[in-house]
């Protein structure tokens, strides 16, 4: 009996770690575009990510999306709100803020200008944060729905001795963050919109005797960057609930994600995500829960010793 | 076709490129010429937008180019093939290749120039899929070549195509420009440390030493000249 019991609880925190996972892994797309493209790093990415909360959140509530669609297909249509929005405030922070330190602009400076990128985005967060403060307040907000509150039964399989419990608010975020993640593969891969991307990404100078508007490029990488990961958030946010600081536990993630994903590697990152939900979750079969985050950075740290260039990075040097 | 008039330009701090005035007109070959460092490639960046003159004046077919973007420039048809070939590592040959017809004339004359492109290239062909990143050095100056052509010049502008390449590709190279040229008519402006080769192909040429002109002439002249063939023919 003790190792069906073990079988279950594994399977368990197997399915729970896909699920999260493959949030998690939105989340870090959203990051690796921007840190693909334009090689900045942005450090209020979690506070986007909190911005495409509270915007899910006010959406739901203020905006009449509950009232129209309910409370089962309401908060999924709500983050879908929180994705276009946040793509414009992308877009004009990008125009505004991030392109005076970044781009065509920089690109004969020493270090291409670095240090600016790190304060500014830096700066972005802190505004971020006790903005959110001050307009959300600091009591914790979550997206209500009865999904998150029941479960699928799978089984009983393995001669009905094993039976797991899916969250079917979970289930639904999760299938719909892979459903964005092909979309956004397809448009990588195939649309001019995408080669461009890339082009700009590998060689901004050449790029430009190509015709393309590089700093435009980045504008739009800054803002898709930013609308996946909040609409990552508008889709954690039924489950997980949210403050004005909850970005910092998030961009942590992000971080470790995208860099086992092999930095600049933008479907890599996904995977690197997915690898924190499930070490996140299967951890939980042996440490004490606070210990999670422990965890996911000891097996950080390893996979960084063992393969430096990311788990899933690709080897084609850029010039 | 096009008029670089009395520019001057460097970088932050250094001047490069004093008072330098060249001129090509439509359809035909010019080369440049000079020593190492002597601010060819300042030249092209020049050209192309991404290093800003301090002062003078570049015209392309009429227009005044230093009012234009760097990016809208090529999209009046001019393909700046850089020195050190420059092609995107990580997209496929093809990919490259589309690029190259961002421009929209590029776009517009796709299919006939992706045939031609193939046609001068054949090697492109049959590497159509690879990460560019992957190609030889010499297959990556023929990407390069080929991506320039994808976007319809009307100018083209080769930075030292024979770098780094063995002189049995290098040669192989210069054939093929030739025979691009004489089945396109294109305008070509080309830098070159093969310097015989390249006077010899050209109608006129330039001498550019420690960023200014020293000697303009005609092909004759130029390897008439005891200077050059002194300093760059080795006679
Ligand atoms: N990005 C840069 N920053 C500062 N100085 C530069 C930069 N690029 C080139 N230079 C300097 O400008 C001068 C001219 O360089 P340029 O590359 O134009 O020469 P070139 O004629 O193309 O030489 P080569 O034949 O070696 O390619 C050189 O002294 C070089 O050191
Ligand atoms: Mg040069």
């Amino acid at each position: 009996m003790f190792s069906v019991q073990v079988v279950e609880n594994v399977l368990q925190s197997l399915s729970a770690g896909l699920l999260l996972g493959a949030l998690y892994g939105l989340m870090c797309v959203g990051l690796a575009l921007i840190f693909g493209v334009m090689r900045v790093i942005n450090f209020a990415q979690g506070d986007f990510m909190m911005l495409g909360m509270y915007t899910a959140y006010y959406a739901f509530v203020a905006l009449g999306v509950s009232a129209l669609f309910g409370s089962f297909v309401g908060p999924y249509l709500a983050a879908f709100v929180a994705g276009p929005i946040l793509f414009v405030a992308g877009y004009f922070i990008h125009q505004l803020l991030i392109s005076r330190v970044s781009g065509t602009r920089t690109a004969q400076l020493e270090g291409e200008g670095h240090y600016a990128q790190l304060i500014l985005t830096l700066g972005i967060a802190l505004i971020l944060e006790n903005g959110g403060q001050i307009v959300f307040g600091s009591i914790l907000h979550s997206v209500q729905t009865p999904l998150s509150s029941s479960a699928w039964k799978i089984g009983p399989i393995w001669g009905d001795m094993i039976e797991i419990f899916v969250n079917r608010a979970r289930a639904l975020a999760a299938l719909l963050s892979v459903a964005i993640i092909c979309v956004l593969a397809v448009v990588i891969a195939k649309t001019r919109l995408g080669k461009a991307l890339r082009a700009s990404a590998d060689n901004p100078t050449a790029a430009t005797y190509m015709g393309i508007d590089v700093d435009f490029a980045h504008r739009i990488a800054f803002a898709l960057g930013v609308s996946i990961t909040a609409l990552a958030g508008g889709l954690l946010a039924p489950n997980y609930p949210f403050h004005p600081y909850v970005g910092l536990e998030y961009v942590i993630i992000m971080y470790a994600g995208v860099v086992l994903g092999g930095m600049g590697s933008i479907l890599g990152a996904f995977w690197g995500g997915m690898t924190i939900g499930l070490v996140q979750q299967l951890s939980t079969l042996i440490l004490p829960t606070q210990l999670q985050n422990t965890a996911i950075f000891v097996v950080f740290l390893l996979i960084i010793f063992f393969r430096p260039q990311g788990f899933f990075g690709r080897v084609v040097e850029r010039t | 076709m096009l008029k670089v008039d009395n520019i001057r330009a460097g970088y932050s701090s250094v001047p490069v490129l004093k008072e330098v005035s060249i001129e090509v007109g439509a359809g035909e070959f010019v080369a440049v010429v000079g020593p190492n460092g002597a601010g060819k490639t300042t030249l092209f960046k020049t050209i192309s937008g991404t290093v800003r003159p301090r002062n003078g004046r570049i015209e392309f077919d009429g227009i005044d180019l230093l009012a234009v973007k760097p990016s809208r420039r090529p999209h009046l048809g001019i393909a700046h093939v850089p020195e050190g070939r420059q092609v995107f590592p990580s997209l496929t040959v093809m990919e490259n290749l589309e690029m190259g017809a961002y421009t929209e004339a590029g776009r517009r004359d796709w299919n006939a120039n992706i045939e031609r492109i193939l046609g001068f290239f054949p090697v492109l062909s049959e590497r159509r899929n690879q990460f560019a990143g992957t190609l030889s050095g010499g297959e990556q100056q023929m990407l390069a070549i080929g991506r320039g052509l994808a976007s319809s010049p009307k100018l083209l502008m080769l930075d030292e195509p024979s770098m780094g390449l063995s002189p049995a590709i290098a040669d192989f190279i210069f054939e093929r420009l030739i025979e691009i040229r004489r089945q396109t008519k294109l305008t070509i402006l080309l830098v070159e440390q093969r310097v015989a080769e390249a006077l010899e192909s050209a109608d006129h040429g330039y001498v550019l030493e420690a960023g200014q002109v020293v000697l303009k002439g005609t092909n004759e002249t130029l390897r008439a000249d005891d200077r050059v063939r002194a300093a760059y023919l080795g006679m």
